[in-house]
């Protein structure tokens, strides 16, 4: 009989689930725009049993992850770091994966990963800049939608100098150079340089090694990812499942818990 | 029997103010004492009652901004807040040591703003760089007299050097038995979590020497008596200047890390030298200081050869722990500057380590909780 395990990753600014079918075969996912605290946690994992066709007593385990992984009294199982499960997640999607980022809403992450595992780690400062935030702090002032960012990078022809230190000043950086009349364009690539700078010296702090992998929503914003690239001096790989990596560790994880359970 | 003890001690620890009023109320004299290697002792000589003053985690900075600069640390700038808002208008004096970058310039800040307020005296402490050779421990010997001075100022009589041979001796049994406690709480966290552990050592700071040496003697003993430790959790070092913020700390518990001893200013780093209890005290008190090593704020000749590095490493292997925790603190330069050669000598013993950039302001450990538990995962693979 298959063993089906169910990941949720509960996050800052969005909640992602998992189904997966003896810990290989994605069965279903879900992906609601608001995270902890609101209700779209219970309504991705909604969404995701309605499109397995599941119950959630079909469910071996189920394990929570995310800045709200807490939140889940009663319907996870277990609960650990989103660190461990987008190591784990990435690690299945990219088993010779070594290092990969993970640019949250509130949180940066560089993980070193040997074997699948995760071994070293770094987090962003209590700041900020260089977060998901940041870019949505940005988008707001710049009147754009965040998805939009990456796009109109593209249809840059120079870069604004944008200071990575603090969002506030950043963020009355690029007030003025709106003031300025300067092309959005070119201050949205400007942003994107300046967070990849924050995050470059946090990936180089553990050390970079391919293969690296970028996991979380930002990574679908191809600018950023450009940014790293030509920052890091190496190949940053995205999967189209980028969103759901943590909450596929989360799967994965409760896989392994599921079959510790049946010994 | 074990909950009830660490219940007297939490009440301490969380509730200085409490005692505070007590001591004014019996008619007692209290000095405040800021961070840190202040002689304690003499206060104690003086017949009055020392204070620790290590900011505060209740607290949030209005009144100290008049004084302090941003980049002041929250331990400093919380010290000065309590002794503005009224939390510590009883206080008879304070001693403000000028032991790192920030208490430098942070001293006269708080002698004007004392002296402005008309609130207390203020006892000025610098401690030599070279605290070693003949001129260095002179230096302090000096240092110390204008403390003692400036004490029996306060205390309205003069204390003698047989009274502050009497305080050595309460203090090098104080630090026996906090020595004691941080190693018997390593070897039993089943019985004493992380909370509880900096509890009891906080509480040191608050309650009067000899009555907290008696009560943790009595806890020691009982921990002493309990059998083998069958603990299935993972156990970490801790290091930095200060972390007794119980709600950080539950997150250890939660996650069942265990502390296995510490290089915290605020607990070991305090502790880990005794005074000479014959002889002449003041020379004592200065060879007391003068033996301190191992310190990220202490002068070191060698330190070419990153000898405090190996010594943490060290500590964490002969303690058994599996990492190393570092609080850091927000704007500690000396720690900030330090941790390269930490990360060093850890890389190089094969220790894996995290560190947690904290301040006293914090309220939500939500980003701590994220990288001690991954920590806990990785440490357990």
């Amino acid at each position: 009989m298959s063993i089906y395990t169910l990941g949720i990753d509960v996050g800052s600014t969005a909640s992602k689930c998992v189904i997966l079918k003896d810990g290989s075969e994605i069965v279903a996912k879900s992906l609601i725009d608001v995270g902890a605290g609101t209700t779209g946690p219970a309504r991705a994992i909604d969404a995701v049993l309605d499109a397995a066709g599941m119950t959630h007593e079909d469910m071996s385990f189920t394990l929570a992850t995310g800045y709200g992984r807490n939140s889940l009294d009663g319907i996870a199982h277990a609960q650990m770091s989103e660190l461990s499960c987008h190591a784990k997640g990435a690690a299945f999607l990219y088993p010779d994966v070594h290092t990969v980022i993970d640019i949250g809403g509130q949180d940066v992450k560089a993980m070193h990963i040997e074997n699948g595992a995760l071994v070293n780690f770094q987090m962003n400062d209590k700041c900020a800049a260089g977060t998901g935030r940041f870019l949505d702090v940005m988008a707001r002032v710049l009147e754009v939608k965040v998805s939009e960012l990456g796009d109109l990078a593209e249809k840059s022809t120079k870069r604004i100098a944008i200071s990575s230190t603090c969002t506030v000043f950043a963020e009355s950086e690029v007030i003025s150079q709106l003031a300025q009349a300067t092309d959005k364009c070119d201050i949205i690539n400007g942003i994107h340089h300046s967070v990849a700078n924050r995050v470059v010296g946090l990936v180089n702090r553990i050390g970079v090694q391919d293969r690296v992998v970028m996991t979380g929503g930002v990574a679908q914003n191809k600018g950023i990812v450009d940014s790293l690239e030509e920052g890091l001096g190496h190949i940053v790989y995205t999967s189209p499942l980028t969103q759901y990596v943590g909450a596929l560790g989360a799967a994965l994880f409760a896989y392994q818990k599921a079959l510790k359970q049946q010994r | 029997m074990l909950e009830a003890r660490f219940t007297e001690f939490k009440a301490a620890a969380y509730a200085p103010k409490k005692l505070l009023n007590e001591y004014k109320a019996a008619g007692k004299k209290v000095i405040g004492v800021l961070p840190y290697y202040a002689p304690e002792e003499l206060v104690y000589a003086a017949g009055m009652v020392p204070m620790g003053i290590w900011g505060s985690n209740n607290k949030t900075i209005a009144r100290a901004k008049e004084y302090c600069a941003t980049f002041y640390c929250t331990i400093a700038q919380l010290a000065l807040e309590m002794l503005l808002d009224g939390t510590m208008d009883q206080l008879d004096g304070i001693i403000t040591p000028t032991i790192c970058d920030t208490l430098r310039p942070m001293s006269q800040n708080f002698r004007v703003s004392m002296a402005k307020l008309q609130k207390m005296p203020t006892i000025f402490l610098a401690h030599p760089q070279y605290r070693r050779p003949a001129f260095g421990l002179q230096f302090t010997i000096d240092q110390y007299t204008n403390v003692r001075r400036e004490l029996d100022k306060i205390a309205g009589h003069e204390m003698t050097d047989e009274d502050i041979r009497a305080a050595i001796k309460v203090y090098n049994k104080f630090r026996q038995a906090r020595r004691e406690f941080v190693k018997l709480a390593g070897e039993h966290p089943e019985a004493v979590s992380a909370v509880n552990r900096s509890a009891v050592l906080k509480a040191g700071y608050f309650m009067e020497k000899p009555e907290y040496t008696e009560k943790l003697n009595a806890l020691n003993e009982e921990l002493k008596a309990l059998p083998a430790s069958n603990w299935d959790g993972v156990k970490i070092v801790t290091s930095g200047i200060i972390c007794d913020n119980p709600v950080l700390l539950k997150i250890f518990d939660d996650n069942k890390i265990a502390i296995a001893t510490d290089d915290v200013a605020h607990e070991s780093r305090t502790i880990r030298v005794d005074a000479d209890e014959e002889g002449d005290p003041m020379m004592a008190l200065a060879k007391q200081f003068a033996n301190e090593d191992y310190d990220v704020l202490l002068y070191d000749e060698a330190s070419s050869q990153n000898r405090r590095g190996e010594f943490v490493a060290n500590l964490v292997k002969e303690s058994g722990a599996q990492g190393l925790v570092l609080f850091m603190q927000q704007f500690c330069d000396p720690e900030e500057m330090e941790y390269p050669y930490l990360k060093k000598a850890l890389d190089g013993a094969g220790i894996p380590h995290i560190k947690l950039g904290i301040d006293q302001q914090m309220r939500d450990f939500g980003q701590a909780a994220t990288a001690i538990q991954a920590f806990a995962d990785v440490l357990s693979m």
